[in-house]
């Protein structure tokens, strides 16, 4: 395994407080997103879209549309059948995978589920013409919640598979039968992880361009995923995947959302070369709600077995994913990485986990910042503060009992990980040291005595990142980067990892300019564009930096044994260290600059034997394992007796995501996710009503927080470095989404426990609490 | 949105003489945060639209300890807010506007705008119209999704509650409105101002749809202690669920004359004599603020799902009288 470098053991820049490259043409508004582009003879699009959740089309009359001025074309169903489908990349054994037509043929099966194009010379046009296309609807039962659509006589969403499953998995570790039989105390609880929808600032959104001279098609898409795009859409659409360029330029947030190839990338694909015209599509916030993937969706059914003493011995779990109408890229995968993480940050080995994934007539869910670990995070962190009421023990201490120590790692888990390294004590105590723990416990006895509803709930947090081995993934878990030097000295490296706000532009040319010994105003970072970029395979998971800066880290490795050949050559040593930026000569320290070499390499005079000229390196980083962050939250909160509302008065968030590049950015990062996590927990769900309509369908109706109702985040870090890479990182992208809503929910249940309350359902809403009090905590 | 006839007159006697016989032939555009949503939601499809912010006569805020405030109904949110005689003199009011926000909404939104807004009932925003039926007949909103209707004046056929949470505090400060319209201006208390409709054709105001809302006029507010307290959901993008505007008139510790207005509670804002009654001639404290918020949800009936707004109905009237007994006058 490499060697770890420790921040302090490396240059001027890793490790430093850097401020982002990126926020200038951000904050000064002179970024490109997908809007902004302009294209000579652009068109517009507007999707009509079903306004029910289930239906059969039984006729579509587009003439008014086409008669109206400005418009070019309308395309239904019949025209696209035989392309597509929209892809699912996961892989189960059993799976139903549902036809995924780009656009409807003869049914619906969602809300607006897209059902014709209507493409003019302009938006308005595009749009007032949608309105003009008749779709002759009947409306057919619709069943929108998971757990109904699994009860006996309950509407088939396909009608081929009239049980509403789409798979089923089990999986097991260990002994847990003998576990559940040795146990002395056994917990149960049904757990909730609601709906959420993703809310990126910038929706959806394509271009795109058909070259009939050259038979090539450039699309634009915010996307995360710009290669594996390219790769999936040439299928789509039949085109030889050499001939289609996909390039994402600025992207307003993803959080997985963007981790996806929709109908839309492939419709506008096949519009452009329809219509022999560049057209673009600009997906409304309504459009974004109804149609972009939503997140979780979980009903859990968990059971822990413990020993009087607070071991756990060991966890079941049925979880049943609400997966939507249809399988995206990763929809029946998502579930299945819960499972893997169910453990959490304990010891025991006993585990049993089976899910059914069932089909309801809703947007699909799929990858949504944490993607199925903040699901098994609540749950397991939810059933340890169960145990530890039950068995009227301190939640650090349950915690700090059940925990791997450090000399134990790698650990292997229940179900089948390697946790790579951890000292899981560290963040705990830490946290626990910055809130000064037993001072608070006596203050919240204060409160109580006062009749004060406050509450102290605690997250250790663990997760799955930097995906990660390339046979545990469904595309390649790789990533690449190529390092080139021009002629004049200066740097230029290419990610495959397409980052789109996580700051890459900043770190990596932090790595770069630090191995090069070169000033970071030399070093610029390209990405995003796969006629630039050799091939990759993006950003999520919180691999970006984990995955792909070993890449550029070992690229320029590389390319430094091929700037110490061309430095002997010019220096006429055979001895030569390649240094701060210069070659030089070991025995007599004459030295040449990376300019001097770099030109020399180019203009090629001489070459050292066996080189080719020029300085570009190019590297596929295959990772051996994933990373296993790890943290500790704390959340003080309390609650209004009268109202049922939640104030957050403290929030501490410790996180270890192995050595620190640049610790601004991760605490950004922090700031974000915790941002999100309470989201889940205080604000967000998405409701749809018996007949699958989307009430919360717009920002009015859908809770996200804003700045305003942040708490101050206090953030602090240990760090224990990973060795599976030689940068010593972990990722921390998801990490305060997945750390936040357990230390919530904690804090809360913590708040009312005098009352009798042992568990509350996420958004905490102030009526659901207030509900609670009213019964006396029993709900 | 569909297309229509744009107007911007500079006098109040042009505007209302662009504007239409009838309801839905013209709107009058202020801020616009309302009303352009409203439109690209095909609620309203106006053949003309009349914006009246270049009326400079119907703009800013004027105060003077004789006459009191007035406020132009272009004068915007954020105006109210920044005013150092209001904060001082009326607190129910600019504590009504801070709930208001983002600041986005009150630099944009005007004060005629806000008490003029269409409600945000989601049925209505839907294009269901006031009183969404379904196939039968039968009133949908009373077994639907009533989270945030109404739960006092609901007795039908409205159940939708005005969205205006700066009315409760003009009421609670005894405002009047002077209205223009064709004949010349005319002036209705602001309790008297609002009406709930009784047809879909109706609007929520007494205007007509020829006549515009010019301005606002609150008497001086020497010796009146006044608050407003809202609860929200979120702190932002957001309407209160609940909300309570109380003015005290106080001799030494105890009230002389109270007005008490809920907000966010029935289709008009919800001026409530019982909750008044119960504080004449009793110091205010955490016995009597409880009582008077008992009180002033005597008599709500709330519909299949909305029972807790009757708890932060009474919450916030409490709280409101608490804040405004001690705060200054
Ligand atoms: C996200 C969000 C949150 C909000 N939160 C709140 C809140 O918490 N509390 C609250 O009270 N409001 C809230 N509002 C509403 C906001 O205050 C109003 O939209 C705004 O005050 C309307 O003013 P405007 O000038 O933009 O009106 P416009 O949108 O221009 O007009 C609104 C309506 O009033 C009519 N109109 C306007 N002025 C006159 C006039 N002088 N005479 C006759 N008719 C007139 C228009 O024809 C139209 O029907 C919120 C709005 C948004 C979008």
């Amino acid at each position: 395994m490499a060697t770890i470098l420790t921040p302090q053991a490396t240059g001027k820049l890793v490790g430093k407080r850097v401020r982002r490259r990126e926020d200038p043409r951000l904050i000064t508004g002179t970024a490109t997103y997908v809007d902004d582009i302009q294209k000579p003879g652009m068109h517009h699009a507007c999707i009509v879209r079903s306004p029910y959740a289930a239906a059969r089309i039984k006729g579509i009359n587009a003439q008014a549309a086409l008669a109206l001025p400005g418009v070019a074309a309308v395309f239904t169903g019949k025209d696209v059948a035989a392309l597509g489908p929209v892809p699912c990349g996961a892989s189960l054994p059993g799976l139903r995978v549902p036809h995924h037509h780009i656009l409807a043929q003869d049914r619906v099966y969602f809300t607006g589920h897209p059902v014709a194009v209507v493409v003019a010379t302009d938006r308005y046009i595009a749009r007032d013409a949608a309105d003009l296309v008749e779709v002759d609807y009947e409306e057919l039962p619709a069943v929108a919640a998971p757990e109904k659509a699994l009860a006996p006589g309950a509407p088939a969403v396909h009608p081929e598979w009239p049980d509403n499953t789409a798979f089923t998995y089990h999986q097991e570790g260990g002994d847990v039968n003998k576990a559940f039989a040795e146990a002395e105390v056994i917990v149960k609880q049904r757990i909730i992880s609601q709906r959420l929808i993703p809310t990126a600032m910038e929706t959806r959104g394509v271009v795109a361009e058909w070259q009939p001279g050259d038979k090539a098609l450039t699309v634009y898409s915010s996307s995360q995923i710009p290669h594996l795009l390219r790769s999936l859409l040439a299928g789509m659409l039949g085109l030889p995947e050499n001939r289609l360029r996909v390039v994402v330029p600025e992207v307003g947030g993803g959080f997985g959302s963007k981790l996806n190839v929709y109908a839309e990338e492939a419709l506008m694909g096949f519009v452009a070369m329809k219509i022999g015209k560049p057209v673009k599509w600009i997906e409304s916030r309504r459009e974004n709600f109804l149609c972009t993937i939503h997140g979780r969706g979980h009903v859990d059914y968990y059971e822990i077995a413990a020993k009087k003493d607070g071991t756990i011995l060991g966890l079941k779990l049925k979880l049943i994913q609400d997966l939507g109408a249809y399988h995206q890229l990763l929809t029946p995968a998502i579930p299945t990485l819960s499972v893997l993480m169910m453990p959490g940050l304990y010891r025991f080995k006993n585990i049993l986990a089976d899910i059914v994934g069932v089909f309801t007539n809703c947007v699909p869910t799929d990858a949504y910042r944490g993607a199925g670990r903040p699901e098994a995070t609540h749950g397991i962190e939810r059933m340890v503060d169960m145990l530890a009421a039950e068995l009227k023990m301190d939640p650090a201490e349950i915690r700090l009992k059940n925990f791997p120590q450090p000399d134990e790692f790698p650990f292997a888990t229940a179900t089948g990980l390697s946790y790579d390294s951890g000292d899981y004590e560290a963040p705990l105590r830490r946290a626990l040291e910055l809130v000064d723990y037993p001072r608070l416990r006596q203050e919240q006895a204060e409160a109580r005595q006062q009749g004060r509803l406050m509450g102290i709930g605690l997250s250790t947090y663990g997760e799955v990142s930097a995906f990660g081995p390339s046979p545990a993934t469904p595309a390649g878990g790789w990533e690449s980067a190529t390092v080139k030097i021009d002629p004049a000295g200066k740097v230029t490296v290419l990610t495959g990892a397409s980052p789109h706000g996580q700051g890459e532009e900043t770190t990596f040319a932090q790595i770069a300019a630090d191995e090069l010994g070169v000033d970071l105003e030399d070093v610029i970072v390209l990405h995003g564009d796969t006629a630039v970029v050799q091939y990759g395979i993006g950003t999520f998971g919180s691999r970006a930096t984990a995955v792909g800066g070993p890449a550029v880290y070992y690229a320029i490795q590389k390319l430094k044994e091929k700037i110490q050949k061309f430095g002997a050559l010019l220096l006429e040593s055979a001895e030569v260290t390649f240094t701060n930026g210069n070659c030089v000569c070991n025995r007599n320290g004459k030295s040449v600059t990376l300019a001097q070499v770099a030109a020399a390499s180019y203009r090629a005079m001489k070459l050292p034997p066996g080189e080719e000229p020029g300085l570009q390196v190019t590297y596929f980083w295959e990772p051996p394992n994933f990373t296993f962050p790890f943290g500790a939250h704390i959340a003080v909160t309390e609650v209004d007796r009268e109202t049922g509302r939640v104030s957050i008065l403290r929030y501490v968030a410790v996180d270890d995501c192995g050595n620190i590049i640049n610790p601004l950015l991760v605490d950004g990062q922090v700031h974000g996710g915790v941002a999100q996590g309470m989201g889940q927990a205080l604000y967000e769900q998405a409701v749809y009503d018996n007949n699958g309509q989307l009430l919360s369908g717009e920002l009015t109706d859908y809770a996200i927080p804003k700045a305003g109702m942040m708490p101050w985040l206090e953030t602090g870090h240990t760090i224990t470095p990973s060795p599976v890479n030689p940068l010593g990182v972990k990722g921390v992208g998801e990490a305060g989404t997945i750390g936040a809503s357990p230390a919530l929910v904690n804090s809360v249940v913590d708040a009312l426990s005098p009352l009798g309350v042992r568990h509350i359902d996420m958004p905490m809403l102030p009526e659901k609490i207030w509900q609670l009090l009213q019964q006396g905590g029993q709900a | 949105m569909n297309a229509f006839e744009y107007a911007a007159p500079t006098t109040k006697e042009q505007a209302v003489g662009l504007l239409a016989d009838r309801w839905g032939d013209a709107e009058v555009l202020a801020g616009g945060t309302d009303l352009l949503s409203l439109m690209k939601d095909y609620l309203p499809t106006p053949k003309r639209v009349v914006n009246i912010k270049d009326i400079k006569e119907l703009q800013g805020i004027k105060y003077s300890s004789a006459t009191g405030l007035r406020l132009g109904a272009l004068a915007t949110i954020e105006e109210l807010l920044s005013n150092a005689a209001v904060k001082k003199e009326y607190p129910a009011l600019a504590q009504a506007a801070e709930g208001v926000s983002s600041p986005q909404i009150r630099n944009a939104g005007t004060i005629g705008g806000d008490l003029c807004q269409r409600p945000r009932c989601w049925y209505f925003r839907s294009g269901l119209g006031y009183f969404p039926k379904d196939d039968g007949g039968k009133d949908l909103i009373p077994t639907g999704q009533n989270e945030y209707h109404a739960i006092l004046g609901n007795s039908g056929p409205a159940y939708f509650v005005h969205p205006s949470s700066l009315a409760p505090a003009l009421i609670a400060l005894d405002a009047k409105a002077r209205i223009f319209g064709s004949a010349g201006w005319r002036e209705v208390r602001v309790e008297e101002f609002f009406v709930t409709p009784n047809n879909d054709g109706d609007r929520e105001t007494v205007l007509k749809s020829n006549e515009i809302l010019g301005e606002i006029i609150l008497p001086p507010a020497k010796g009146i202690r006044s608050a407003t307290y809202e609860v929200r959901q979120k702190e932002a993008l957001d309407w209160p669920l609940a909300a309570a505007a109380v003015a005290l008139k106080m001799s030494g510790n105890t009230v002389q004359s109270a007005r008490v207005v809920l907000g966010h509670v029935a289709p008009v804002p919800w001026r409530s004599q019982a909750a008044e009654q119960a504080l004449g001639g009793k110091a205010i404290d955490e016995n009597t603020a409880s009582e008077a918020g008992s009180a002033a949800v005597n008599g709500a009936r709330p519909l299949s799902k909305n029972g807790y707004k009757v708890q932060l109905a009474r919450v916030a009237a409490k709280r409101a009288l608490l804040q405004a007994a001690q705060g200054g006058a």
